[in-house]
């Protein structure tokens, strides 16, 4: 008798576990520092195929969140250009994902993405996320929105850092407090990352309607 | 003197547009802990926003249904503070917003947003209902329907 209540309970424990998970909302879900990062499969703008296991040598990814159309994302690139020339050589290079419906947002389709790259001369890989699926499991609600992972042992990538890229959007050159960059060259020395999350303004993510 | 008086008369901003001020966080803080029996809406927008231009119809519309009742809307735009003499008010003047239209003139988001709502990743639109005479607050950090505003307002309207 005692033991056919454990199934039961475990049952009910499933259920509310799942009902807690169906309520929470998109912006909730995803990843938080400490998590395993899915790797993922996804077209770069150069038509080949990009996954994080590919780069055998880095030690990790820049993860980017990034679109052609967002204006805080526009007033990023140099910076994100900056942050991969930097961090590429110490193993840590950027990929950039665009992630927005191309029906939500038509400049961001794949040969706008593919025109916007050629014009910046991006020195990283800028990925389409078509499905969103990424996204979705990244967690990402805006652009630009960075996750830097760190590649274990055992070939997976843990979070390290989720946020912003600094504390000034406007104007690089006001810029106080990088925020990436201090957890990169915390990671990178081995320190504890004093702030392993930021937050900062950025635009909506654009959801393929359902 | 001429130059002067011609100067502070072009400062005069018609009747009809609003002026708007731009505010530090501060400032933000002051209206969201407003005591009234109000129900205050605040819209985080932007003009170079697409979907938060969308939606600002609806908060149009609020502001115009319940124009003598306590709910009043506010549009808070995170525009730069540079482009608060241009493109911000050329913005409210040519689609004539009538809600009251501010500027939040802060650029480092880390420092602020978690004070303002722990939820909130950072991305626009975002919108927060409070009346804080009835304990009552809601956040919702996406685009709204016009039936998606009109439910908060009824859930909430005093």
């Amino acid at each position: 008798m005692k033991n056919a209540k454990i199934p039961m309970i475990y049952t009910l424990c499933l259920l509310f576990v799942g009902l807690l998970l169906a309520a929470v909302p998109r912006s909730e879900s995803g990843y938080a520092v400490g998590d395993t990062a899915r790797d993922f499969k996804l077209k770069n703008v150069d038509g080949k195929m990009v996954s994080m296991a590919d780069q055998k040598n880095a030690k990790g990814f820049i993860v980017t969140f990034t679109c052609n159309t967002c204006p805080y994302a526009v007033a990023y690139e140099d910076r994100i250009i900056a942050l991969h020339n930097k961090y590429a050589p110490k193993g840590y290079p950027v990929i950039a994902i665009n992630p927005n419906d191309v029906k939500a947002s038509p400049k961001d389709s794949y040969s706008d993405m593919q025109q916007r790259a050629k014009d910046k001369k991006f020195p990283f890989a800028y990925v389409y996320d078509q499905t969103q699926e990424i996204t979705k499991a990244y967690g990402a609600t805006r652009t630009p929105h960075l996750y830097i992972v760190e590649k274990q042992k055992d070939g997976t990538f843990k979070v390290a850092y989720i946020g912003a890229i600094d504390d000034n959007y406007k104007d690089a050159s006001k810029v106080e407090k990088k925020y990436a960059e201090a957890a990169l060259d915390e990671l990178i020395t081995g320190k504890q990352i004093a702030q392993p999350t930021t937050k900062a303004i950025g635009c909506t993510i654009k959801w393929k309607q359902s | 003197m001429l130059g002067a008086a011609m100067l502070l008369a072009s400062m005069a901003a018609p009747a009809s547009a609003q002026s708007i001020k731009a505010i530090k966080f501060d400032g933000l803080q002051q209206l969201r802990n407003q005591p009234h029996d109000t129900l205050y809406v605040v819209n985080f927008w932007a003009t170079w926003c697409k979907p938060c231009i969308k939606e600002l119809p609806y908060f149009e519309a609020v502001t115009e249904k319940y124009k003598n009742q306590p709910v009043k809307v506010i549009l808070v735009s995170m525009d730069a503070v540079e482009d608060l003499d241009t493109r911000v008010k050329n913005f409210v003047q040519k689609r004539n917003l009538k809600s009251k239209v501010v500027l939040l003139d802060e650029v480092d988001a880390n420092a602020w947003i978690d004070k303002l709502e722990p939820k909130w990743s950072g991305a626009i639109p975002a919108t927060m209902v409070f009346n804080n005479k009835r304990k009552q607050y809601e956040f919702v950090e996406s685009e709204l329907s016009a039936e998606q505003l009109n439910a908060l307002i009824l859930k909430y309207k005093p």
